[in-house]
């Protein structure tokens, strides 16, 4: 999963987002790290919407111009997986880390 | 900028440009209207990672429909079952990798015999220039046969599929049975 990718999931895994807000979320979730282009951005959501990942949020007062998005059962599931693989990477890598410095 | 980045939209494959050209725009003027009112700096930022987004999206767009994972599949599970668009099938740019190593492969063997033949006997000797300048025209000729080849079979099965043809596929042999007796799609 790229960065972009987990990025984009956390940034739906509270609530539905439209392209504009995941964007300022991401840039809030990274402190400005990471700032995505809408190509890279709407590259992402094809190909996870495509996978069943998230899909396109009903709103009634919304324009076909400004969809939001929402997590599937799916990607919350694969998010889920991702956090747990990087939370049990970090502790590795924190112990191996603090055994170099001793 | 904006016209700019609608023209650069322009490179993405019809079918997405559709889909998310509008959202994409709108979220591009959200972001431009607030970029616009940092430095310079931030605004040439913007702007060259919009450009290089969109280019790279589209190169990315274009390569998986060429490499056939668009939508669904080229051809259905039913036979002639196609559709209004004939993107390449994943299967083909594999053949045509093997193809390719094929050709590599005979090209090399060809430079290996070449070589142990004595220089001699001009007429299996190596190519000459002026037989080299024949090679390209006939490569040429070869592509232009492959691709007319390609359209005539393109266009039968085109014919085929508006002769209505292909519906003959989906009639009920029992008889009316639940459509009927109509044809079925």
């Amino acid at each position: 999963m790229s960065e972009a990718v987990l990025l984009i999931l956390l940034s739906l895994a509270d609530q539905p987002r439209h392209g504009y807000a995941i964007l300022k979320d991401i840039q809030k979730l990274s402190d400005g790290r990471v700032r995505l282009s809408t190509g890279t951005l709407y590259g992402a959501l094809r190909r996870l919407l495509e996978d069943g990942w998230i899909v396109r949020f009903q709103e009634e007062d919304r324009s076909r111009a400004k969809q939001a998005y929402r997590l599937t059962a799916l990607g919350r599931r694969n998010l889920q997986e991702e956090v747990s693989r990087m939370k049990q990477l970090t502790r590795v890598a924190s112990l191996r880390a603090a055994r170099k410095e001793a | 900028m904006q016209s700019l980045y609608r023209f650069l939209l322009l490179l993405y494959p019809a079918r997405y440009r559709e889909e998310y050209g509008p959202e994409m725009v709108a979220v591009f003027t959200e972001i431009q209207s607030d970029v616009w009112t940092c430095g310079p700096m931030k605004r040439i930022a913007f702007a060259v990672r919009e450009v290089a987004g969109l280019l790279y999206g589209a190169c990315c767009e274009h390569l998986r429909m060429l490499a056939g994972f668009y939508g669904r599949p080229v051809f259905s599970s039913r036979r002639f079952g196609m559709r209004s668009e004939f993107p390449f099938p994943k299967t083909t740019v594999s053949l045509m990798v093997i193809i390719l190593a094929g050709v590599l492969v005979a090209i090399d063997k060809a430079k290996a015999i070449q070589q142990s033949v004595p220089y001699s006997h001009l007429e299996v000797g190596p190519i000459h220039a002026t037989q080299q300048l024949m090679l390209l025209p006939t490569l040429l000729i070869m592509l232009t046969g492959a691709c007319v080849g390609g359209l005539i079979g393109w266009a039968i099965l085109f014919a085929f599929r508006r002769s209505g043809s292909h519906r003959f596929s989906g009639v009920n042999s029992s008889g009316a049975g639940q459509h009927g007796g109509r044809l079925t799609m």
